[in-house]
């Protein structure tokens, strides 16, 4: 070491606590129910509403996402892009972004991070990816051929196919842009993955699986200085006492709030709960291999007979919405404003099911305990909606989620929500219900015409033909041959001090950048 | 003597065997690691390499076989859910449950048998009765709802202490109470039994009729008589002091073993699950084995019951 450098290291650290007393921005704690699932920050192994919770903090895309407005595309990493054709976009990248490493981002980071080992493999030993990591980035870019630097700034995403979903591919957070420098030094995948270094507003100080995740403000972040000093979130895997913790004073923020402890939080005058339905939807799957459900007839009953408005106003107090169909408004030209939802008829539920032949014979529903919001209650009103018309359909709660998707003949409605990952059917549809989506793979419903369909929405770039394509996978999929029942939009609920100016995203990321995170008043 | 262990530690292993084995079974056949751990919205293709991964797709007598000869060669597995070793998550755990459980161990001898003696020497007295309805009480409220109760008053009403977490000693302090209070109340009551019980016998009112000072009985006579039943129940809580503490710790957030298998049996993380039940199964026949030997100690004609066996 050069005696000048010494001397600048010296300084550098003897300035550093008189410059962390000076930081007087507040830390904020949050108690979450869970960190992560696969305790890793890695994205694609964290693609649940755990891992998306925090993700933004510390990593971004190209293309952005705006959570707190019309969940529409907007600049991330990339300043602009263009189509080059069917098969190619190209990206501005913006310039003098600096990464948690210090490390001005390059285009050799977004090539390595949307193309290179961290996604496709290929990386030296120890520092290989999970098979199953992989394969989640093989379905989020299915059709990917290669990344090209055009020149520093400017990069290319090279599909083998055409796909005018891309840029809603590459604004997932599977393709957040990572140092390329980070991965090839980490001394493991595993090191890597627990300490990812990335280019968003807080940086990742310390990760303690299923303990607590911190982060720590990263000020030359190219969105503005952050407003918090220190995030840190809590695991509190019981909701009473994540309660109780922010109650108590000892975090800012409580997530994960089921609807009747809402009224807990609110009598207390310091603090408020906010909450938004969220880019996922609840559903029902019905399996058409059970013998009863293999009639089209009752299943069109079973959507027949649920009040959903009623579900909304007395489970969900109002706080959450039906949408239209499996589609929300942020898909664009491709929403279909005009779609109907199969209606409340209880006479033309008990009309079906004369016309069924149906005898009373059981239909088994397979529910999980409260993994999804309002789950059981619903379940349980249902359930009773369906005996109204003469529907035997009977609740068989489960532990976990091999046991709800095990095949077999006691498998016939189970519950289950669809994430919308980019603004595209293709993003929730395709990806949910198609061919290769869970509901195919798992043999509970399949249909020729719907296949059919659904290769034409993925592949053709006219947009007129790809509405009317959505359109009729949308009449056979909910009325015809039903696959399944839409229920609500799901929704969040975050208690937090009511001084703190925050705004929940209308997804499961938490925003905590100056946009949108304020003190006092 | 080397007999007796050698027995003791052969049916200790087959305890062990067995509790594998089980564990196994119901673990492996309630459940498929890979769509629990990788979530429901998982694509198939990574369900299917995650499973493929780690040999999850082989025939379940395999697994089994695979995994029982990776025991007896020392090798207990890695977490499928963090990919490490299941041995170094579990012991990086271990210190964080020992925080609570010895501490509180220690509450329940102190508290627990002194109130248990107390009660039988003033049997039927205001004071007998105050014990035993206070044993009571903890005997019979549910850890959970003790521990909420503590959280409610002390941290959220009073906020003299915290409610969950475990940054400093004062997160531990509700913890170990919950988890005291409970065990003490248990001694409390087996105490008070073996105490009522031994001091009804003939070999009492012998000394006491021989002129022994009272005080020279009860720990003369009385004490050492009434011990084993109470270093039963003590040897059964040091042998949960390793994942005694389930509950407590998923209501206080605390990262110890016991929530660690929650998660690990959520997930039906097998190599984890495997490596505490492992670690239990270990103390809790280490435990009795040292009850067994302390019998002998407190009682002569164990041990002569013994020798004369051998």
């Amino acid at each position: 070491m050069q005696r000048r450098d010494f001397m600048t290291a010296a300084g550098l650290g003897l300035a550093a606590p008189a410059l962390a007393q000076s930081d007087t921005r507040p830390s904020l704690t949050i108690a979450v129910q869970k960190i992560s699932n696969s305790n890793t920050l890695e994205t694609p192994r964290e693609q649940s509403n755990v891992g998306f919770r925090v993700s933004s903090l510390y990593a971004e895309s190209l293309i952005g996402t705006d959570w707190l407005g019309n969940l529409g595309q907007v600049p991330g990493l990339a300043t602009a892009w263009r189509r080059i054709d069917e098969r190619v976009v190209e990206f501005d990248l913006r310039a003098g972004v600096q990464m948690h490493d210090g490390r001005i981002m390059s285009a050799e980071d977004v090539a390595f991070s949307l193309g290179g080992a961290r996604l496709f493999g290929g990386a030296s030993a120890g520092r290989e990816p999970p098979a199953d990591a992989l394969a989640v980035a093989r379905r989020t870019f299915p059709g990917f051929e290669r990344m090209e630097v055009v020149r520093q700034g400017v990069v290319r995403f090279v599909n083998r196919v055409p796909d005018v979903t891309l840029e809603g591919r590459i604004a997932q957070n599977v393709g957040v842009v990572l140092s390329r420098q980070g991965f090839e030094t980490a001394e493991n995948w595993q090191a890597w993955a627990r300490r990812p270094i990335g280019t968003g507003p807080y940086r990742v100080a310390e990760f303690r699986p299923d303990v607590a995740l911190t982060f720590e403000a990263h000020d030359s972040y190219w969105g503005g200085r952050p407003p918090a000093r220190r995030i840190r979130f809590n695991e509190v895997p019981e909701v009473a006492s994540r309660i109780n913790a922010l109650l108590s004073g000892e975090t800012d923020f409580a997530t994960d709030i089921p609807p009747d402890q809402l009224p807990i939080i609110e009598r207390n005058a310091r603090f408020e709960v906010v909450g938004s339905a969220v880019n996922n939807i609840r559903v029902l799957v019905f399996d058409k291999g059970h013998p009863v459900l293999r009639n089209p007839l009752v299943r069109r009953a079973l959507t027949h007979a649920i009040d959903h408005r009623m579900i909304i106003e007395s489970l969900w107090s109002g706080r959450t919405e039906i949408t239209r169909g499996l589609q929300l408004g942020f898909f664009g030209d491709m929403y279909l404003a005009d779609w109907e939802n199969p209606r409340f008829d209880p006479a033309e539920a008990r009309r079906l099911l004369r016309e069924a032949g149906y005898r009373g014979e059981a239909i088994p529903y397979r529910c999980l305990n409260n993994y999804y919001v309002n789950q059981t209650p619903t379940a349980q009103v249902m359930v009773e909606m369906w005996r109204s018309v003469g529907l035997n359909v009977q609740l068989q709660m489960m532990e976990n989620w091999s046991q709800v998707v095990e095949p077999g003949a006691m498998r016939g409605i189970r519950d289950w929500s669809v994430t919308h990952v980019f603004s595209d059917p293709v993003g929730s549809m395709l990806r949910a219900m198609g061919p290769l989506g869970e509901l195919q793979r798992g043999q509970e419903w399949t249909n020729a015409e719907f296949n059919q369909l659904c290769t034409a929405l993925e592949s053709s770039t006219d947009r007129a033909r790809r509405r009317v394509v959505f359109r009729r996978m949308l009449e056979i999929i909910e009325r015809e041959d039903p696959g399944y029942m839409v229920l609500n939009q799901a929704a969040t609920f975050i208690a937090k001090r009511r001084d703190i100016r925050w705004r929940p995203a209308r997804g499961w990321p938490m925003d905590f950048s100056a946009a949108n995170l304020g003190f006092g008043g | 003597m080397l007999r007796f262990l050698t027995g003791r530690l052969l049916r200790a292993a087959l305890t062990i065997a067995m509790v594998v084995t089980f564990a196994f079974i119901v673990l492996r056949l309630s459940g498929d690691p890979a769509q629990i751990i990788m979530g429901a919205d998982a694509p198939p293709e990574a369900v299917e390499a995650f499973r493929a991964a780690w040999g999850l797709d082989a025939p379940l007598w395999q697994q089994y076989l695979r995994y029982f000869g990776a025991i007896l060669h020392g090798d207990l597995g890695r977490s499928m859910r963090d990919g490490r070793d299941a041995i170094t998550l579990v012991a990086e755990r271990i210190p964080a449950t020992l925080a609570l459980t010895i501490p509180a161990l220690v509450i329940k001898l102190s508290i627990g048998i002194p109130a248990g003696i107390l009660a039988a020497l003033h049997r039927n007295s205001l004071l007998d009765r105050l014990v035993m309805a206070l044993a009571v009480a903890g005997f019979t409220v549910p850890s959970f709802v003790l521990g909420l109760l503590l959280v409610l008053v002390f941290a959220v009403q009073l906020g003299w202490l915290p409610s969950g977490g475990q940054e400093s000693w004062r997160h531990a302090i509700l913890p170990i109470i919950t988890m005291g209070v409970g065990g003490a109340a248990v001694l409390a009551r087996f105490t008070r039994s073996a105490m009522l019980e031994v001091l009804g016998q003939s070999y009492i009112r012998t000394a006491s009729a021989k002129g022994v000072p009272w005080r020279d009985v009860v720990w003369g006579h009385a004490l050492p008589n009434a011990a084993i039943p109470t270093v039963t129940i003590v040897g059964f809580m040091v042998g949960s002091l390793i994942a005694g503490a389930v509950v407590v710790e998923s209501v206080f957030s605390w990262p110890g073993v016991g929530r660690l298998l929650v998660v690990a049996v959520g997930n039906r993380d097998l190599a984890v699950v495997q490596c505490i039940l492992l670690l239990v199964a270990g103390t809790m026949v280490a435990s009795n084995l040292v009850v067994d030997l302390l019998y002998g100690v407190l009682d002569p004609r164990l041990r002569a019951g013994k020798m004369g066996a051998q």
